[in-house]
């Protein structure tokens, strides 16, 4: 046993007598440090991290008195910052030690933020924002170059955003300002550790980065819930298990409930409650909530008041709880990493397993919940890649460096490449972006005059004004939120059908906050579900929805906006291999395995590396039901290209829908017959090179390319989310952003904010990259099945029709029909 | 199509401008040239181009309508600033129209000084028993105005759609605004309150390529 003699006697001490032994993956973490290397510690929870992490800082401040900042805490979300905070200033109260432990966030005193910059403390624990804030100010040359550590909380879930690209960026600046500073990372289980050891090994080349790894872990209990009740064809409430569920949450001590969506947690939550006769405590966390109401649950949950919270991604990460002993996934878990995580927030002790339940909620998800189970039990990670550096993020960055003092353009591009996600960044972007914060980057050079950053005769770059400085200040972070409205209950005024906008009582209580984007799709008079209740829209005034209490007993609008998160590749692979190897399906529930069985006899099964595609005559149209299994995005942008081909062949195509697993186009012409006759080739349907010149036409018009847009000229700097003195509205930078893309993109589609929103779309709503694989992988190996009615597996995709958006040119006939219709009456039709 | 009004015929295009033909007389309203470049000066590199793009729209309606006259409603420049900062090219473009045809420059709240950028500068224009003026009001009788940037929005079997329209009663017509800087207004919200007799409004809403008369019934607001 070598350890005692590493450690401090002082820390020694401590341990002994407390009775604990330090864990091997402390001790290694300490070693590396001292060994003088970057550290990155994979672990599951309930492993020690945050002691791991800072064993080696109170090592060498106990050894060696230091002036100044010491250690840099970094974590994604400030509540983390705040418990970790806690919990190391107990240990060092109990060795007696004198060093000083602040936070800061958002949420700190102005003057104690102010304070922190010339007298900071020795550990300082922080968000990334807050880092980029210290790093804008010309002080930040003394703050930080007395660091000697930083320690990076949950790594793996900040370098997959924007958030992560930023972070890289301020710490190759500070590996600058401190060249003897060491990180140490920790992550949970990823599926490249070797891509996030570079991420932390980059800013500083002269020193090694261990990859570190905790043993042990009980492995986690994972099953679904079983049933002899009918499993729905599609929809997304499972409404069917809510019985079985309720008995669960009665059985354990503390239930998170985790949905994929805020509306699942709504109509989950209300189903629950509606069946709540022994008045458990069952909460509702979601990010529309107010602030206030979420603090409430969350410490509701710390005092172990709550028998079950229902909720979303909100409670993926955070601060332990160590009273919960079952989490339960309702819906598709959509990755294994995924699920890990989640199943992770059960059961914080290291030594017992953690216990899980899947809770499919249609027929569908079956298939892919048994995925997710073999993949857990493989301990299989599919968790996503860091991210490489967006254009958008670096201008950020740029006018930040300009803030602090003036620059050598050379130095700054070494510097920057030494940031992970732009370790590829080649010189002529780097000067573009250069431009674009200096000028606004146009070819036409109209605003050399009011240029936010100017050339000293020394050839340096600085600010033109410290209003520049002042405004960067207010517009920091990647974090963009959606125009959100707050949403009022009144009484109602018994909505009539033709009324127009009469006036509504103002005032009333505040229910939370929803997406303004989600109010320009219903009209007065719509009921949907918002906090647990059943409420109609009434109207809306500024940025106020109102709505009153409704009636009905179903929402009208179920407002399913889908799953935020695609299912992965790699549990889509698993689930089409479960498909086509009909000896596997002993493993599903009697009524799946039916239906499979009849989706082979009746038409084919989809194969592993094939593409099925059926096409049927139903009612006035005809269909094509295709079977990619690439997620909703993916299916969406296929389904937006297919149409527009399908348009050219003459097939005369309406509309779409598309599903996580499935995608439906329906139309006028005779699919089969064109496919049979040799008019429409399926392979020249979907061969890849739609991603040219159909993707080019169809972006032009894409509103989804605005969106995109938005976000990349909020954090770019060109659009700013806060003035001194004055904040907009989120409806003006909506308005004005889709005017400038439309402006810009008319006449300089080249240009730097264009090619980041591209780069964004093309891997996040459009999700280019995966229909392009998935185009490659099934080339020349479509099956295509004629059928004379609708096939088993069509069913759900099918019963999504009507509920989901359609897509395609139904718009622009929306007014038409008006017309039309205007047309009969005035002709007294 | 045309639109009845007052008295007279008139025909909207695609485009937002609304074309004359008996007096051989386009009209625009809300340009808002220039709207872009008045942000650089804050700090905000806008890109330069709006007022470009909608010279060259206006120079189509100009070519393909062969106006003699053409009317500009107000608002023609974002602040009265603009017409000094017009980049070159832009100045130049806008010669040309002006040698194509008369102008007359109606002021507006974003530009109420006159200029010298050719053309008559007027606070309102009456022509053949109608009145041309930027902002509409109830009491006038045959009045074309701007300055609202109406828009509609139209709910069809599920579907919703929201575009810029042309609105109008027996009194009063208010253009949509033509520049594409422009955001716009819907109609049914306060700023519409109290302009028009409800029963008789007309709605002509701009598509892609042509313009749709939709039922009032069918109007929505967001």
């Amino acid at each position: 046993m070598r350890y005692p003699l590493e450690l401090h006697p002082t820390i020694a001490a401590w341990f002994a007598g407390k009775g604990w032994a330090p864990r091997q993956h402390q001790l290694d973490v300490l070693e590396s440090w001292q060994a003088g290397a970057s550290a990155l510690l994979i672990a599951p929870t309930g492993a020690g991290k945050t002691l791991a992490g800072f064993l080696p800082t109170l090592t060498d401040l106990i050894e060696t008195p230091h002036d100044g900042l010491h250690t840099l805490y970094i974590s994604p979300l400030k509540a983390l910052a705040v418990d970790v905070a806690r919990n190391l200033t107990i240990p060092i109260g109990e060795m007696g030690l004198k060093m000083r432990v602040e936070t800061r966030t958002g949420d700190t005193p102005a003057a104690r933020r102010q304070r922190q910059r010339f007298d900071p403390p020795s550990i300082l624990l922080t968000t990334p924002e807050q880092i980029a804030l210290l790093l804008s100010h010309p002080d930040a040359v003394q703050l930080f170059g007395s660091l000697k550590r930083i320690v990076l909380d949950e790594l793996h879930a900040l370098v997959t955003s924007k958030r992560g690209e930023l972070l890289s960026l301020a710490i190759a600046r500070i590996a600058v300002l401190a060249p003897q500073m060491r990180i140490t990372a920790l992550s949970a289980t990823v599926a490249r550790p070797d891509l996030l050891r570079e991420w932390i090994a980059l800013p500083a080349p002269q020193a090694p980065a261990h990859l570190l790894k905790a043993t042990g872990g009980a492995p986690p209990e994972l099953s679904i819930l079983d049933t002899e009740d009918r499993l729905p064809w599609a929809g997304h409430s499972a409404a069917w298990a809510v019985p079985a569920l309720y008995e669960t949450i009665k059985r354990h001590r503390t239930t998170l409930l985790f949905v994929n969506t805020r509306s699942q947690a709504e109509m989950l939550f209300q189903n629950l409650w509606a069946m709540n006769e022994d008045m458990l405590a069952i909460a509702l966390h979601h990010g529309s909530l107010s602030v206030e109401q979420r603090r409430k649950v969350e410490s509701a949950m710390v005092r172990g008041d709550l028998k079950a919270v229902v909720c979303t991604s909100t409670l993926d990460l955070g601060i332990d709880w160590g009273d919960v002993d079952l989490v339960v996934q309702v819906g598709a878990p959509k990755g294994s990493s995924r699920m890990l995580q989640r199943i992770g927030r059960a059961n914080h002790r290291l030594d017992e397993p953690s216990k899980a339940l899947l809770v499919p909620s249609n027929r569908f998800e079956v298939l892919e919940c048994e995925a997710a189970v073999e993949a857990v039990a493989e301990n299989h990670q599919d968790s996503e890649d860091p991210t490489t550096g967006g254009y958008d993020v670096l201008a950020q960055h740029v006018l930040g460096r300009a803030c602090a003092g003036p620059f050598d353009a050379d130095d700054l591009f070494a510097e920057v490449t030494r940031a992970w996600p732009y370790r590829e960044l080649p010189r002529s972007q780097f000067d573009r972006i250069l431009d674009f914060v200096a000028t606004g980057g146009y070819a036409l050079r109209a605003y050399e005059r009011y240029a936010r950053l100017r050339r000293t005769p020394e050839g340096l770059w600085r600010i033109a004004n410290p209003q520049t400085a002042q405004q960067y200040r207010l517009n920091v972070g990647t974090i963009i939120e959606e125009p959100m409205v707050r949403i009022r209950l009144v009484r109602g005024r018994g909505f009539r059908k033709g009324a127009t906008s009469g006036p509504i009582s103002r005032g009333g209580r505040v229910l939370g906050e929803m997406e303004e984007y989600f109010f320009t799709t219903i009209v007065p008079g719509d009921t949907f579900m918002f906090g647990g209740e059943i409420v109609a829209f009434e109207g809306m005034h500024e940025n106020e929805a109102f709505v009153s209490r409704a009636q009905a007993t179903n929402p009208k609008i179920p407002s399913y906006m889908g799953g935020k998160f695609p299912l992965s590749t790699y549990l889509a692979d698993r689930v089409r291999k479960m498909l086509a190897t009909p000896e596997d399906w002993r493993a599903l529930p009697d009524q799946v395995a039916g239906w499979l069985h009849l989706q082979r006899d009746f038409s084919v099964l989809p194969g592993r590396e094939s593409l099925l595609v059926e096409t049927f005559p139903r009612e006035t149209h005809n269909y094509l039901v295709c079977y990619p299994f690439e997620g909703r995005l993916a299916h969406q942008t296929l389904g937006m290209l297919l149409t527009r081909r399908l348009e050219r062949a003459r097939a005369r195509p309406l509309g779409f829908v598309a599903s996580e697993y499935a995608l439906a186009i329906w139309g006028l012409g005779d699919l089969s017959a064109l496919i049979r006759t040799g008019r429409l080739s399926l392979d020249e349907l979907f061969s890849e090179d739609m991603l040219g010149d159909d993707l080019e036409a169809w972006l032009d018009e894409s509103a989804l390319m605005k969106r995109t847009f938005r976000n990349c000229a909020i954090i770019a700097g060109l659009i700013e989310r806060r003035h001194p003195g004055k904040e907009k509205t989120g409806r003006q930078i909506t308005m004005s952003a889709d005017l400038i893309y439309d402006v810009l993109y008319a006449h300089e589609p080249d240009h730097i904010l264009i090619q980041a929103t591209r780069r964004d779309a093309a891997r996040g709503l459009l999700d280019i990259e995966r229909l392009g694989e998935c185009l490659k992988r099934i080339r020349k190996h479509i099956v295509h099945k004629p059928l004379d009615r609708i096939s088993p597996l069509a069913v759900p995709v099918m019963l999504e029709i009507g509920k989901e958006p359609i897509f395609g040119e139904a718009r622009e006939s929306a007014m038409a029909d008006a017309a039309d219709e205007l047309m009969r009456e005035a002709l007294g039709g | 199509m045309f639109i009845r009004f007052a008295g007279h015929s008139f025909e909207p295009l695609a485009s937002g401008a609304l074309y004359w033909r008996d007096e051989n007389m386009l009209l625009v309203a809300d340009l808002h040239l220039e709207k872009m470049s008045s942000f650089a000066r804050r700090g905000q590199m806008l890109p330069p181009y709006d007022t470009g793009l909608t010279l060259r729209r206006l120079e189509r309606d100009i070519i393909e309508t062969g106006a003699a006259t053409l009317v500009a409603l107000g608002d023609s420049f974002h602040r009265d600033e603009g017409t000094a900062s017009l980049q070159d090219m832009d100045r130049a473009r806008l010669d040309g129209l002006m040698e194509r045809c008369e102008w007359i420059w109606l002021s507006g709240n974003h530009d109420p000084a006159p200029h010298m950028l050719g053309g008559r500068c007027l606070a309102q224009f009456a022509h053949r028993g109608l009145v041309l003026r930027h902002e509409p009001q109830r009491a006038a009788e045959g009045l074309i105005a701007g300055h609202l940037h109406p828009a509609a929005r139209v709910l069809m079997n599920g579907r919703s759609i929201r575009r810029g329209c042309f609105v109008h009663d027996s009194r009063l017509m208010v253009m949509p605004a033509y520049g594409v800087s422009t955001g716009n207004l819907n109609i049914l919200s306060p700023a519409f309150m109290g302009l028009f007799a409800w029963s008789e409004i007309r709605v002509t809403m701009m598509g892609r390529d042509r313009l749709y008369t939709v039922s009032s019934k069918r109007l929505v607001g967001g």
